[in-house]
Parts: C-alpha cells; structure tokens; sequence
C-alpha cells in the first residue's frame, strides 16, 4: 500500500514537473538544466519503475560503488563558512569532488547565503520547485514537523528506500536502537538522512570556562557552586578591575536555551524532562525565579556584563582576550581555542580552563547540565517529491554511513588528508599544518565533512586531532560531569494537526519569557511580579503546549 | 434622457479627439503600464492567499479558502495593540524629526557662498546613505555600549554610562537619530536641486527691496520649493506604516522589544522563519489597507490647503 | 553687484558654516573609523575598545584576505551587470512615464496616475510578489534583479514634476514642426533634464548597489550572487551560531576583524567614486530655472 502512494506520488511529482519544463520558455542556464531534467526524468519514470522492482527481488547485496552514469541530483545545502573562505561552492572541494568520484554520482550543490538557510528553505518550500536532496533541519525547523512534510507532501517516508537501497545505514540502525527510535516519526516513518554525533563525548558542546592564570594569581580554585562562583566573579571585578566579569554571546539561541547556571538551579529556560517523566516549561517554574534573582543579584553588583542584551560574538572576544572579562560560555573548539591563541600573540600567560556545571551545594552532582541527543535533527538530508530517481539518491546517501564512507566522511582521502597510523587514522600535515596557511579548521572543511554537521556518523576521533591544547581536550570530561542526560527533551514532535497551534502558542510565549527575562535580570521589574509574570504565561496557553509536549512525549516513549 | 445622449456624444467625441491627439503619446506608456500589471496587479492578485490557507503543493488556486481567519487571528494576537501602537509611534517620530532635516540642511548649504566647501559638505553628508544597514547597525550597536563612543562622550560631561541599546525609553530616539543620519544628506539631493532652479533674479529683485536672508527664504525660497516639499511630504504619509524590518531586526533586542518590535519585524517572523505565508501576508495586506487610507487623507488635505496633490 | 551683509548675516554664517562642519565631522567619523580599522592589525583591534581616531599598527592582510576570496571578483562582475543594464533600463522606463504624466490635456492620464500611485501604497507582499517572479521565470537568473524593479515610482514621480516645469511652449513649437512624442522626449526633454537624471542615475544606481534581499531570495546558484550577498556573507562569518556546537573555525590565527571592515571598503568605494563625476551635475540644477519664460 504504502509503495504504491510512494510510486503514485512520484508520478505525479514527475508530470508536474515535466509539465512545468514544458512550459518554460526562458533560456537561462538555470532553467534549462532543469527542464532537460525534466524531460529525460518523464523519459526514465517507466525505467525507474524496473530498477526498483528489480532492486527490490534482488536484494541489496549485489550492489557497488560507484554507480553507473546517470541524472544529476540537486542537493541544497547550508555552506559552511570554513568552506566559503576559500571555495564558491561545496562542489569544488576536494571532499566533493572525491564523494561523487566515490560514489559514481553526479551533484549539483545549490546553497543559499549564509545567514538566509531559513528564509531561503521557506520560499524554496512556498514556490513547490524543490531540489532532489535538501540538508535542513526537518525535525525542528520544518513548522509542524517531518509527519507534516510528508503529509504536505515535500518530502519522501524512506522506510521502503532505506529497506531497499541503504544496507549500511539500515545496518547502523539496528546496532543502534537507541537512535533508530530518535530518527522516526511517531507514525514510524523514517524521513532523513541523519546527523549523528557517534559517542557522548560529541555531545557535551557547550560549558563554562575562565581565566585560569587569574585564579592561581588569586589563589582561588576552579568554582563549582554558584557561591563559589560569586566569590570568584568579584574578586575577577575588584583584583583584577575586570569591568564585566562575567561575559557571554547572549544574542546567541543556543548559549541561552543551555545556560549553565540556570542548570545549577535545576530549569532551563525551555522545555525540560522532569524527574517524573514529563515535559515541564522552566522559565514557568519557582526554580527560575530563584536563577534570575541570583542573576539581577550578580547583575546589579557588576558581576554580569552590563551590555549583556546585545553581546555578540564580536564584543565577547574582544572582551576575554583584552581581560575586560574574565569568565564566559562557549564551545572548546571555536571559542576557548580562538580566544587562547589570539590572546596569547600579547598575554603569553593567557589561560582558560573549563568549569564544571555549577551546583548549588557543594560536592553534590549536579542534576542538570549541557548535551545534546545524538540525533539534534540538524543538517539532516531528505529526499524530496521532486527526486526523479530516488534510488540513485538514496545510494549517494547511504555511502557515507558505511565502513568506506564513515572513514571518507570523517578523514577523507588516504594518504592525502589522513595515514592510518596503527590503526588510528591520522591527520597528514595537509590538515594539520596546512602548506597554503589555511587553518586547521578550513584545510578540514576542504578535505572531509567530519567537522560540521551534515549526513554521518561523527567520529570522536575527528575531535580528538582537532583539539590542540591540552584545556581544550578537558572540556569533554569536565562539562560532561552531570546528570543531564537524564532532563533532555528527546526529539519529540507534535502531531501535523496540533503543530500550528504549538507553535502559535509558544511563538508568543517566547517572546514574553525572553523579554520578561532580561527585565528581571536587569532589575526594570520587579521579581515581585514574577507570579504575575507566570499567570500571564499560563494565560498565552502554556497549559495547552505543556499537553502537546506531553502527547508527544508519551507517543515517542512509545515508538 | 435627451441630456444623457448628449454627455454619451460629448464623452466619445473628447475620447476621439483625445486619441486623435495624444495617439502616440499613449503607445509610449504601454511599456509603464505593462510593467505595472505585471509586477504589481498580479502579485496583488495573489495575496488572495491571506485569505486562504495557502499549501504549495495545492497552488495559490486550489488552497483552500479561511475567510479573515488570518486576519481574526492578527486582531486577537497579545501582541496586536503594540505592534500596531510601536509601528505608528516609529513612524511619526521618524516623520517628525525625518522630514524636516535634509529640507534645513538643503537650506544651510544654499547659503554657503564657498564653492569648494560646499561641494565637500554635500559629498560628505552623502556618505552615510552608501553605507550598508548591517553595517550601520553593527556599529550603532557598538557605541552604544557601556564602552562605546556615546557613552565616553557621555562620560565626558559627567554622565552616568548606561546600556543605550537596552533601554526601552531610548530606543526610537537611537532609531530615528540613526535614520536622519544616514539620509539627510542623501535626502536634500531632492531639494538642492528644487532649491538650484529657484531663479537668482528673483533674490537679486528681494534684495533691491531691501529684504533680508529671512525675508528672502520666507518669500522666494519657501514657495519656490514648496512643491516639492508637500509631495514628498504626501508620500511620506503613504508609507508611515511601511516601516521597514531590516534595521528593527538587527537593532532590536528582547529588552527593548517592548517599543521596537513593529509590524514588518512581525511579518518577517512569521512569514519567512516560521513558514506561516497566508498568515503574513494577510497583516502585510492589512498594513496596505491603512497606508492607502492615510495616503488619501493626507491628498486629500494638501488640496485643500495648497493646491498641490498626487493626482 | 555686491551687497553689503548686515552684522546678522555675518552672523549666520559663521554659525552656518560651523554647523556643517560639525554635520560633516559627524558624518565623516564612522566612515573613517570603518577605513582605520580596515589597515589596522587585527590582533591589536581585537583588543581595542573605545574610541579609533588613528590605525593601530598597519597590515594590508585584510585586503589581501578579502581579495583570495573567491567570490568577490564574480560578485563584482555580477553587480557590474545589473547596475549597468538595470540603470540603463531603469532610466529609459522611468523617463517614458514620467513623460507621459507630465503632458497637459491627456485625458486618461488622472486614471493612470492612480493606477500607478496605488502600488506605492498597495502592495501584495513579500510571498506574492516571489511567486509571480517564480511564474514569470525570473528566479535564477541576474534578469529577475532588474526587470521586475525597472520602475521605482517614488523615482518617476519626481521626474515627473521636474519634466512639468520644462516650459510647454518649447513642446508645441516642436510639435507645430512635426516632432513626434518620441523626439521630443529624447531630444529635447530629456537634454533639458540632465540635472535631474543625474540624480535618477545616483538613485538608481544606489539602490541597485545596495539591495541585497531579492538576490538572495531568487538566486540559487553561487555563481551569480552580486557583490552584497557576499559582503554580507563575509560580515556575518564571525557570527553564525547555526554552526554546529564543537566543530566550527578555530582559526589559528586572531578573528578576522579587519577582514570585515575590509570588505566593507571594498564594497563601498566604488559607488563612492562614481558620485564625483555625477555632482557637477547637481550644481547644473540650474538649467531646469534657466529655461524658464
């Protein structure tokens, strides 16, 4: 039943499309390599039709790389800035180059500007004209969520396409259960290529440092409670005239939705997983009362940065490497070793060393900290209606989830980019201290996909080379240090009717709590009216999203 | 019924002999008008979609009709009086304070008799206008920080420094001094060159009847560029709702949402973040619906009073 | 014939002068501050707060970072093209209407006054207006940046009123020697507007230089990106926090800085040259009083 409306709405997809190439009459080069595309996919569909009946009696294991000549696919993408430094599009990389080599097909990259992913994926969607292979976040940021995809009919269920034409991944999925029940929709059906952090450590992203040769200067230990952390703070702002101690990107999403301290108090400004198995609004809840008091305390003493509000990336470096500020949140990778090695060329003594997450008593294990699901839904690839033929597109897919393609992903081309040095797979000085003065982050953008999301398994082993300093490799050990695993919202997801409505809800609700927020940091409000404040949540319809999340919590539990 | 037949006749004998007249002239505009079909009826015809529940996969013709569902949901939104209130409080200010400066700094420069520092002044107020918006936001948001320029320079005069970009209260005066900033120079273009065709005889003539500079601008300059000044000023009116989202978006930050956050930052949100296209496009369509109604009056007004109007 | 000026006016000058001056140096400061930092070393500006009067140190890295990048000298040809094409054509469009409104005696030219001014005020939106260009096939290509906004009615509005003033009397005179509409906008209308198609020109042509949204709405392939989007691309580098947690740039060496301040030079200059050659022209204004009767 479901192969047929599977081959039915290619079909469609396929005369629609066929129709509309007809219809052009315009002769850019853009149009009309899709109207050709368009007439040899009309040409083919009944060819299609055969291979797959074909694939489907012969089984899988007859197949391999690379395939034989055939259609370009299409595949739109994010480009990542370490790519865009040097190269004008993914296609000219050698990664590229080297994947459709691999794997015998031919790709197309489109990619929108940086910065205009969403705007870009909405008229792309709002037009209906969409790319074989489109690398988005489908779990989160398709409104409504990947069911509603299908239902709207933008993007192909793969359940039968992983089945028939993805032995690796389908591999990789029953060995991993835990993450084949993170990739499905509550109706079961698979809907992307994923993105998946291959072990834990990758996870833990995000965390506290501070200046390390500032506490041994001030004879102080690494702090762990939020007492500890006052004590810190201030002696940073009086000893060491730090104007705004504590510093951090807070124009940046994700810093927020993982604050650190708001852990510490056990709540998050989002949704979090109770220790009664249900979801529970944090920023709704008296624990945030207690972290926002602690913050307008600490705000008001000059603790926190008093440019807090608009702080970007920009102004939080500039701040830690100058010691304007002494402590701040970030990733190992792009901020603890960027601000160490640009501080360093003035302040040789320069060093951050990693926090864990604060607690409120001391010596207790902290409840609530940093990490992310293996499965974020992130940079994720699904094959949409408009794919003429879906099996070619599932195979350039599924390579990379096998032994070949895990390494090609993660390390590249042997002997170019890695040597397989005892069975570990080593960086060659291409990457590591790359002979055009390219950054390592840049030489490995060029050369394999392992350092930004996209559709693999990560390998830890990526991470542990591209971690020079010796802090840097502490953080995995030293963020990880909670139970924070145990409150993580699985990626759960609303059912297609009940979507807009959630979103609806929680569009408004977010913009009160992020206003409200800063407010009471900033002392313009009052905590007094924090009771106020929640009534007000609780009026926007907080009761109704809580049950939505709860349905959809239970429908996964049940998956 | 004799009468009737009789303005019938009148009508049709003027349409033949304005087509006899003005045949050509008329083929020349077929392009103008062509265009506009094109690129602005149509478009129109398809914000029938705010009245839809638009899906691609339908069309804009098969999705299936909400009536003002959209538009119910927009009034009913928590947020509709403050949109509604930030976005004509932005405007006016902006108005207020945004018209009259590139008319006075046109008059200033009218006055320098220096060729050469004249030329530098106007090239230099230019500047800004070339100057991108994210550009122009980063910097703004820059010194206004507690480190910034603004508040050394308020720390210069004994101030308190404080986090401009975060108060509520300060926010539209940042916003609007911004603006006329980055346009006055760019904006008195306009009225340099209405102010260039002012005949000099006519001030030479003032001067001989022994009026001085202010008799001179309140007498010649005025209604020379009067004109000028009241069809931007009706064009103004028109778009008061048109604030653009571009500058609030980069600007804007949860603490001062509570004054800046205006209709288009609304739309762009909604429509393009959160896919929600029948939905934007209906509060655009609604945003349309009280420009036109402003721009009327405001024609409407300026007829009355100064004989000049749009049409 | 000079004219003794009364103390007042002395006055007035000296405070006029001073007041532009400051006007000036207001409005001159970021731009130099953009310049400074631009050739400043990017590991001292990282460190820098405040005010930036003079370059800290001096490297040219940044220029030379910016011009390696791929994409800028693709983006400059790209822009190149829609400004030329889209001013040209902007100009000859925009002139035809304007002409057309400002003729007297034309009966229906209230009615389409109206049905021009209307858009100005109505518009579809922002999804509409993307799904005609769709329909119309104008995504995809740099013609979809320039025939969709060949008209800007604010521009031909002020056309207009600076066509109206040209005195009726040297239309009719053509006329009555038999010029068509044609000759008599291009050869003796259009000379007479120089001034004031200089402006279009620098109008045009600015908007054209600076708009960057359409381009990235309609442009897929990166081949055909114009100048802005890659400037923007290049401002937003250092903060984009879509980038996946743990695996984005550590660059072993300090955040570009200058490399933004850098670019934005670069995207900038150019239009900032074409504006000389154009001002003459403003203080040429005078030629739309001169024919006056």
């Amino acid at each position: 039943m479901k192969k047929r409306t599977l081959s039915l709405l290619l079909t469609a997809a396929m005369t629609a499309t066929a129709l509309a190439g007809c219809g052009g009459s315009q002769t850019t080069t853009g149009e009309s390599t899709q109207a050709e595309g368009a007439n040899s996919g009309a040409g083919a569909s009944t060819g299609a039709g055969e291979t797959k009946a074909e694939g489907a009696g012969a089984g899988a294991a007859e197949f391999s790389y690379p395939m034989a000549a055939g259609d370009k696919l299409s595949y739109w993408c994010e480009l990542t800035t370490t790519v865009s430094a040097n190269y004008a599009s993914l296609g000219d990389t050698p990664f590229a180059k080297g994947w459709q080599k691999e794997t015998g097909a031919q790709i197309e990259f489109l990619h929108p500007p940086t910065g205009q992913l969403k705007e870009q994926f909405s008229l792309i969607l709002a037009d209906g004209n969409l790319p074989d292979l489109m690398e988005y976040n489908w779990m989160v940021d398709y409104p409504g969520g990947p069911e509603k995809a299908i239902k709207d009919g933008v993007i192909l269920p793969l359940n039968d396409v992983f089945e028939q034409y993805c032995p690796n991944l389908t591999a990789y999925l029953k060995a991993n259960p835990d993450i084949d029940k993170m990739i499905k929709t509550d109706e079961g059906h698979y809907y992307v290529f994923p993105f998946i952090r291959g072990e834990d450590k990758l996870c833990n992203t995000i965390g506290l440092m501070l200046r390390e040769d500032w506490l041994e200067e001030l004879n102080l230990e690494v702090p762990t409670t939020i007492d500890e952390w006052h004590t810190v703070l201030t002696a940073f702002k009086e000893k060491k005239g730090a104007a705004a101690p504590y510093c951090f990107e807070y124009t940046n999403a994700q810093y927020l939705n993982s604050d650190p301290f708001a852990y510490a108090f056990e709540t998050n400004r989002s949704f979090y997983l109770g220790s009664d198995g249900k979801a529970h609004f944090g920023a709704a809840e008296e624990n945030y009362k207690d972290f926002l008091a602690t913050m307008a305390q600490w705000y008001a003493e000059g603790l926190i940065d008093p440019d807090l509000a608009t702080l970007g990336n920009d102004q939080v470096s500039a701040k830690i490497t100058n010691g304007t500020a002494g402590a701040s949140m970030g990733q190992a990778g792009s901020r603890m070793g960027t601000w160490t090695t640009a501080a360093r060329s003035s302040n040789p003594t320069f060093k951050l060393v990693a926090a864990p997450p604060p607690t409120l008593e001391k010596g207790a294990k902290a409840e609530f900290g940093q990490i992310e699901n293996k499965y974020s839904g992130r940079a994720s690839v699904a094959i949409t209606t408009s794919c003429k033929d879906v099996e070619r597109a599932a195979r350039l897919m599924d390579y990379a989830y096998g032994e070949a393609g895990h390494l090609y992903f993660n390390f590249g081309t042997e002997g170019e980019s890695y040597n397989m040095v005892e069975g570990y797979p080593t960086y060659t000085d291409t990457i590591m201290k790359n002979p055009e003065g390219l950054p390592v982050s840049q030489a490995m953008s060029a050369y394999i996909r392992g350092n930004y999301n996209g559709p693999f398994v990560q390998d830890i082993r990526y991470l542990e080379q591209y971690y020079t300093l010796e802090e840097q490799k502490a953080t995995g050990g030293t963020w990880g240090d909670s139970n924070g695993k145990a409150h993580v919202m699985p990626p759960v997801t609303p059912t297609s009717d009940e979507s807009r409505e959630f979103s609806t809800i929680m569009n408004e609700i977010n913009t009160y709590r992020d206003e409200m927020t800063l407010k009471f940091i900033f002392g313009t409000e009052s905590l007094d009216n924090f009771d106020e404040y929640v009534k007000n949540i609780e009026n926007m319809g907080l009761s109704r999203a809580l049950e939505i999340q709860n349905a959809a919590l239970e429908r996964y539990n049940a998956r | 019924m004799m009468k009737d037949k009789k303005m019938n006749g009148s009508f049709g004998y003027r349409m033949r002999k304005d087509w006899i007249r003005n045949r050509s002239l008329y083929l020349l505009v077929i392009p103008v008008v062509v265009f506009y079909l094109m690129f602005h009826y149509k478009p129109m015809y398809g914000a029938i979609i705010a009245f839809k529940d638009y899906t691609p996969a339908l069309g804009v013709a098969k999705s299936p009709w909400v009536g003002f569902a959209n538009f119910t949901r927009f009034f009913k939104s928590v947020y509709f009086t403050r949109l509604i209130k930030n976005t004509i409080l932005l405007s006016v200010y902006n108005l207020i304070f945004g018209f009259p400066a590139p008319i006075i700094l046109a008059l200033l420069l009218n006055e320098v008799r220096n060729k050469h520092f004249k030329s530098i002044t106007q090239t230099i107020t230019y500047l800004p206008h070339f100057i991108s918006l994210i550009v122009v936001t980063g910097m703004l948001t820059n010194f206004c920080m507690t480190t910034g320029l603004f508040n050394d320079i308020i720390a210069l005069f004994g101030g308190e420094r404080a986090p401009l970009l975060q108060d509520p209260k300060l926010y539209r005066t940042i916003y609007v001094a911004s603006s006329i900033w980055q346009e006055v120079g760019w904006g008195s273009i306009i009225y340099l060159s209405a102010l260039a065709g002012v005949d000099s005889q006519l001030y030479e003539a003032a001067q001989i009847d022994g009026a001085g500079k202010w008799k001179q601008l309140i007498h010649v300059t005025m209604p020379a560029i009067a004109p000028t000044i009241i069809i931007m000023l009706i064009m103004k009116m028109g778009s008061l709702m048109n604030m653009g989202y571009e500058k609030t978006i980069l600007l804007y930050n949860p603490s001062t949402y509570e004054t800046a956050d205006i209709i288009s930052s609304h739309i762009y949100r909604i429509g393009l973040l959160d896919q929600d296209w029948s939905y934007s496009t209906a509060i655009g369509l609604f945003n349309s619906v009280i420009n036109f109604g402003l721009l009327i009056i405001t024609n409407k007004i300026s007829k009355r009073y100064s004989e000049t109007s749009l049409w | 014939m000079k004219v003794k000026r009364s103390k007042g006016e002395r006055i007035f000058e000296v405070f006029n002068y001073a007041l532009l001056t400051v006007i000036m140096l207001v409005c001159l400061y970021p731009v130099w501050y953009v310049f400074v930092a631009s050739i400043s070393d990017s590991n001292l500006l990282t460190q820098h707060m405040g005010i930036l009067l003079k370059p800290l140190g001096f490297s040219t890295d940044a220029y030379m970072k910016v011009f390696q990048n791929p994409m800028i000298v693709k983006g400059y040809m790209n822009t190149m093209f829609i400004l030329v094409v889209g001013v040209f054509l902007d100009l000859i469009m925009t002139s035809l209407g304007a002409y057309f409104l400002s003729r007297k005696r034309v009966m229906f030219k209230k009615p389409i006054m109206m049905f021009i001014i209307f858009t100005m005020f109505f518009s579809g939106g922002m999804i509409p207006f993307y799904l005609n260009l769709k329909d119309l096939h104008l995504t995809g290509t740099l013609w979809g940046l320039i025939i969709p906004f060949l008209i800007t009615t604010y521009n031909m509005i002020i056309l207009r009123t600076s066509f109206e003033s040209i005195p009726e009397s040297l239309v009719e005179a053509a006329q009555i020697d038999g010029a068509g509409h044609i000759t008599i906008l291009f050869q003796i209308v259009l000379p007479l507007s120089k001034a004031i198609l200089a402006v279009m020109v620098l109008y045009y042509g600015v908007s054209i230089w600076n708009s960057w949204f359409w381009a990235s709405a309609i442009i897929r392939n990166r081949e055909m990106y114009p100048l802005q989007i890659i400037l923007r691309e290049i401002l937003l580098q250092n903060d984009v926090s879509s980038m996946a947690a743990g695996s984005s740039a550590m660059d072993t060496e300090a955040i570009g800085m200058t490399i933004k301040y850098a670019t934005i030079m670069v995207a900038t200059i150019p239009i900032l040259c074409v504006y000389p050659f154009l001002q003459k022209y403003f203080t040429k204004g005078t030629m739309v009083g001169a024919v006056k009767e």
